[in-house]
Parts: structure tokens; sequence; C-alpha cells
């Protein structure tokens, strides 16, 4: 077996079909509105969208496919560095343990799948995750994985859990919840290594922490998740500050997350201004 | 009497009109609409999946691309997806058309739990005529607007067994499954 | 009320643990060595294989047993201070080189079509090789002068039992064809050649045969 396995041969049976970020790009539609007028502002999935429970089932497939990926992403840390040289035998652990907890979301996805109705391999897999996960330097992995996609595991539960709470449906939060609880763990475990590696390489973290940002900022991209009622997922301040992160950490994710949701809407606006 | 699909090419999705028209056909068949002008207009500036319908001569159904769209190869038409959606929103208009449904608020007035067991009513229907439904969708969907319990439902395999209902008739299953919940 | 001066022996009638043991200090460690070594090479590889298998249900499992393997490596590496070894890594070794042979050829297959292969080696060869040197272990080591080391052996074979079912009931539900069954055991012996060489998870004398005598063992 290969160290570093490239993310096309990421492997997976017949139902799913894999899309790169730049297909996603390619996609000139955008269900982010222009429009200024505050009922149609509102794209954050709750209860009260019209389209609720699709809009729903549609992210909840989205999270099935990130934790076959996060489970892929750590099991490949597990294996892709020698112990002790490149990657101390605790971090290992650590990613070990991480498999096991990103195994069970995969089964806890599966279930609310078939709760909400949604079929394995309904919706395109976005191989953008696994992607944050090929980086050969394992903290940088630790702080795009961990920190950046983990912190977005983290809104997106978060979201998610209070869509069953509004809806009234305890088998979603109950859940959610539990993930929610394993994903501060990760996202902790992240912040943890990076601390511990780099304490006397700020260089090294300075590389870590810039690589996380354009993570958060590709994950970020259409402004997907922002503070902004305009984003279909929400910002989980709490549930970040339990992870370890800073307040201001938090609001660069903030400031940066709507950003990309402006830069999405003015681009949108350039591509319907050429079309007319 | 006519059907139109508009636009006839399409430059934001892989959709094919004239196979979306030979779907609208037969289910305009099966629903018993032939006497009815139709055109169908595809906005496919939005992966959006909503439906909305204008009735006048011809009767315009309005459907955004993500209605027709295969979820897992984006930009692709699904055959499924569009002749579910179609199925919906055509056997909303028959219903529209008919005096059991003089009663039903419009569109625009609709609340989402009268969305819903309108929604339960075509799709159960349309179940019946051999087009594969995800029925647990659906049920999700209903529980959604009516609560995670068991008078929601009974509410909800009632309307989807059914096929002769009358609007007042939803709108009381409807009602009787939110009282029973409190 | 017993009379709580009443002299007791200090074991119980029913209590028929014995002091004698197979294993020295020295011994003992080089075996906790190898045990976390093994471990070490089994949850890496289960993490890596996790990316490169197809079927949903085995790329779950492996998460799954990739951290059991991962836990019982930690508990060889924090027994070793115990017995003695205050650098852990230098125990933290394969018995021999054929011991390393195998685990490359363990690791060996990577394509999506080999998940047979995959399992074979881990559930059909080296698990079974772990079964085998951890109840070794346990029944002949001293009762009481290495009982932490019993402790984790209890749990660790707990653990194995259970992955060896679960990998066993997955390579029995992906064998299909009698060409696959054929697949299955050429892998396995294959494999278990090489650990016939290595002598198994500790080397030779892993299950008492062909045991070299100890100094400072109690037998
Ligand atoms: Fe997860
Ligand atoms: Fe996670």
């Amino acid at each position: 077996m290969r160290k570093f396995l490239p993310v096309e041969d990421l492997a997976r049976d017949e139902r799913f079909n894999q899309i790169t970020m730049n297909d996603r790009m390619a996609d000139q539609r955008t269900a982010i509105t222009t429009d200024s007028r505050p009922s149609r502002a509102a794209n954050r999935i709750v209860p009260s969208r019209a389209d609720a429970s699709d809009a729903a089932r549609g992210l909840m497939h989205g999270i099935f496919v990130g934790e076959i990926q996060a489970l892929e992403g750590a099991g490949r840390t597990c294996w892709d560095f020698t112990t002790g040289s490149e990657a101390p035998f605790e971090l290992k652990l650590d990613m070990a343990r991480q498999c096991w907890d990103e195994a069970r979301h995969v089964e806890i996805s599966c279930k609310l799948s078939d709760w909400m109705g949604s079929e394995i391999g309904e919706y395109a897999e976005n191989t953008v995750l696994f992607q944050a996960a090929c980086s050969n330097d394992p903290v940088l992995r630790l702080a795009g994985v961990n920190r950046a996609l983990e912190g977005l595991a983290i809104d997106v539960f978060t979201t998610m859990k209070e869509f069953g709470e509004v809806a009234g449906d305890q088998y979603l939060e109950f859940a959610e919840d539990w993930m929610l609880a394993d994903e501060v763990t990760h996202v902790k475990m992240g912040s943890d290594w990076l601390r511990k590696i780099t304490e006397n390489d700020p260089e090294r973290r300075k590389k870590a922490l810039d690589f996380q940002s354009v993570v958060d900022k590709l994950f970020s991209y259409g402004g997907t998740r922002s503070e902004s009622q305009e984003s279909p997922i929400g910002l989980a301040r709490r549930f970040r500050e339990l992870a370890g992160f800073d307040d201001q950490e938090i609001d660069v994710i903030a400031d940066l997350s709507l950003a990309a949701l402006e830069e999405r809407k003015a681009a949108v606006l350039e591509a319907q201004a050429a079309l007319n | 009497m006519t059907v139109e699909v508009t636009p006839q090419t399409f430059t934001f999705v892989s959709f094919d009109s004239a196979y979306i028209l030979r779907i609208a056909q037969r289910l305009i068949g099966i629903f018993g609409l032939e006497d009815q002008n139709i055109r169908i207009d595809i906005n496919e500036t939005t992966p959006l999946g909503k439906m909305h319908v204008e009735f006048g001569d011809p009767i315009v159904i309005n459907i955004q691309s993500g209605a027709f769209e295969d979820f897992s190869r984006p930009r692709q038409q699904s055959e499924p997806a569009t002749t579910q959606s179609l199925g919906r929103i055509l056997l909303k208009v028959s219903d529209r058309l008919s005096p059991e449904f003089a009663d039903a608020p419009a569109d625009e007035d609709l609340t989402l739990m009268q969305v819903a067991i309108w929604e339960t009513y075509c799709v159960g229907r349309l179940s019946r005529h051999d087009i594969e439904i995800n029925r647990q969708r659906w049920l999700y969907n209903f529980r959604n607007r009516h609560g995670f319990n068991d008078a929601s439902d009974r509410a909800f395999e009632k309307i989807w067994n059914s096929d002769k209902l009358t609007w007042d008739q939803l709108q009381s299953i409807s009602d009787t499954a939110v009282a029973l919940a409190q | 009320m017993a009379d709580s001066k009443k002299p007791r022996a200090p074991f119980a009638p029913w209590d028929r643990r014995e002091l004698p043991g197979l294993f020295s200090v020295e011994e003992s460690a080089r075996r906790v060595g190898a045990y976390k070594w093994c471990e070490l090479k089994l949850f890496e590889a289960l993490g890596g294989w996790i990316a490169t298998v197809p079927e949903l249900d085995v790329k779950m499992r492996l998460g799954a047993h990739c951290y059991k393997h991962a836990w019982h490596a930690e508990l060889w590496h924090k027994r070793l201070p115990e017995l003695r070894e205050m650098n852990p890594d230098r125990l933290t070794v394969a018995p021999n080189e054929h011991m390393v042979r195998f685990i490359e050829a363990l690791t060996e297959p990577e394509a999506p079509e080999l998940t047979i292969e995959k399992l074979v080696g881990v559930y059909r060869v080296f698990i079974p090789h772990f079964i085998s040197a951890y109840t070794f272990h346990l029944n002949n080591t001293s009762d009481i002068t290495d009982a932490p080391t019993m402790r984790s052996l209890r749990f660790v074979l707990q653990d194995e039992f259970e992955d060896w079912r679960d990998g066993e009931m997955l390579i029995q539900s992906l064998i299909e064809t009698p060409s696959e069954v054929d697949r299955a055991t050429n892998h396995q012996a294959s494999l278990e050649k090489i650990l016939l060489a290595a002598g198994g998870i500790t080397g030779s004398g892993t299950i008492g045969f062909n045991t070299p005598e100890h100094e400072g063992a109690l037998i």
C-alpha cells in the first residue's frame, strides 16, 4: 500500500458519484438570492423554510460523505507517516480514536438518511474534504482537517441539531448532539497537537495556520457557512469555544465566511448582468 | 390542446426539452388533462426546485431546474425526478381544476402544513401509477409539518392511501392530527 | 459479626493463584514490546486501508478496529516502563526480520478489488496469531507478579475475539465463488509461511514450542 493516496483513488461503490470543487464552481446557477427583500434573504436551513425537508436531506447526505472522508483522512494519517520520526505515537493514537468516532458518524448518518428518506448516493460527493487531508505535513493536516473541517462540522451539526429541536424531531436532535460532542473533541485534538508540535517552530505553526485559513475559506466557498441568515449553515460560536478556538479566531472565520458570501453574491450579479 | 416546454435549449443545465415534453404528455394523459393548453417554463438559473402554477390559457407551470435534476450528477437531468416533479404539479393542477378543491387557498396563502398535506396526497396517488416514490421522504416531510408522533403518522397514512379526497377532507385530516398531538 | 482480630489466611480457600510464572521481567518486557510493535503496525495498516476499500460496511469496521488495536498498543506502551523499560521505543521492535517481512506482505494489497486479501491477512492470519500469543502469555505468566499484564491481556483478548469474528463474517460474506475461496486460502498460505519463519508474534517460542529458557524465570 502506498503512502499518500491521491483523492481520485478513494474507493467507493457504484452508488457514489464524486465531484471536485472545480465541478461545483462550473455550476453557474446559484441558490443564493441576490434579492434584497428580507423574506427572501433567509437561506439558513431551518424548518420554517418552504423546502426544509429536502434541504435537510441534502445537507445530511453532505454530512454522510463528509464523515466517510473524515474517517479516511484520519486513517491515512495513521498510515502515511512514520511513527516517531514523522508523527508522534500519541498523535497516531488520537487519529485512530478519530477513525472509530468517524466510523460511528458514518453509521449515524446512514440511519439518519434512512429516517429522512434519502438514499446513499442520491447526491454528489464533493471530495474537497479529503483533499484537505492530503498534506504531507501531519501538522498541516491537523490544521486543515481537525481545525477547519471539523470546525465546519461543529457548525453543521449545530445547525442540524437546532433544526431537529425546532421541528420536534428528537431522533435527529439526539444523534446530532452526540456527533457534536465527538467533533468538539476532534477540533480540540487539532488545536492541542498544533500547539504542542510547533511549540518551538513558529514558522511551521504559521504555515499550518495559513493552511487552515485556506481550508476555512474553501469551505466557506459561496457563503455556505456564515453568521448571516443568508447562509444555509450558521457559525457555532459556543461549541467552537468549547473546542479551543478563542474569540479572535472565531471572529476571523466569521469575517472570512461573510466575505465569501459577499464575493459569491457579487459573482452572481456579474454573471446575471452578462446574461441580460 | 397543446403542451409546450420552454426553453427549447438549455445553457446552465444539460436538460432535454423534448424528453421533458414526452414525460409531460404521458402524465397529462394519465391525469386526463388533455383538454388543457399547458406551457412548462423551466428556470435554469437556480438549482432550487420550486414549482408554481399560473392558471390562464395556457396554464403556465414554472419549474426551477432543481426539480428535474439528478443531484448525484449536478446539472444533469434525472428521469425519475422529472416524472415525480411533473406528476406532483400536474396532479395539483388537476385538483385545482376540480370543484372539490374550490375552497383550497391560493398557492401563496397555503401554510406549510397545507402544502405538506397536498403534496402527500399527490405523491400517494402517483405511487399507484407505477411511478417510483420514496415514501419515507414524504413521511419525513409530513412529520416536519405535523409533528413526530403517532397521530401525525396516521394522518399521513390516510392521505397517502386516498384517491378521492376533497380539500375540506384533507384539511380535516390534518386538523385532527394536530389536535390529537396536543 | 466476625471477630475483627481473628487472623485470616492471605489467600482465601478459593483463591488458587500461584507464584511461579514462565517469564522473567526481561522476557515479559520483550514480549510486551513485540506486542506493541505488532499492534502498532496493525492499526496503521487498518487506518491506511480504510480509504482503499469500497465496501461501506468494511470501511466502517476497519475504522472501529483501527482504534481498538491502537488502544492495545497504548496499553503495552504504558506497561513497558512498569517492566523496567524506561525507554519504551527500545523494545518497540519486531521480534525478527521475518516479522518485518510479514508486515510488508500483509500491507501490500491496496487496489479496491483486493478487500478479500486485506481482510484475510488481518483476520485469518494476524489476529489468530495475536490470540494464540496472548493466550499463551495469559496462561503461563505468574498469576501474582504479572497481574497487571494479565488484566490487559484479558481486555485485549476480548477485543481480538470480537474483531476476529467480525472479520471472519465479513470475509465469508465477500467470498462468492470457488476462485475467491482460492484467492483467500492462497493469500492466507503465503502469509502463514512468513509467520512460520517468524515463529509468531514474539518470534520463536511465541506459544511455548522451541522456547529458550529465560534466565530468572520461575517454573
Ligand atoms: Fe465526524
Ligand atoms: Fe470528526
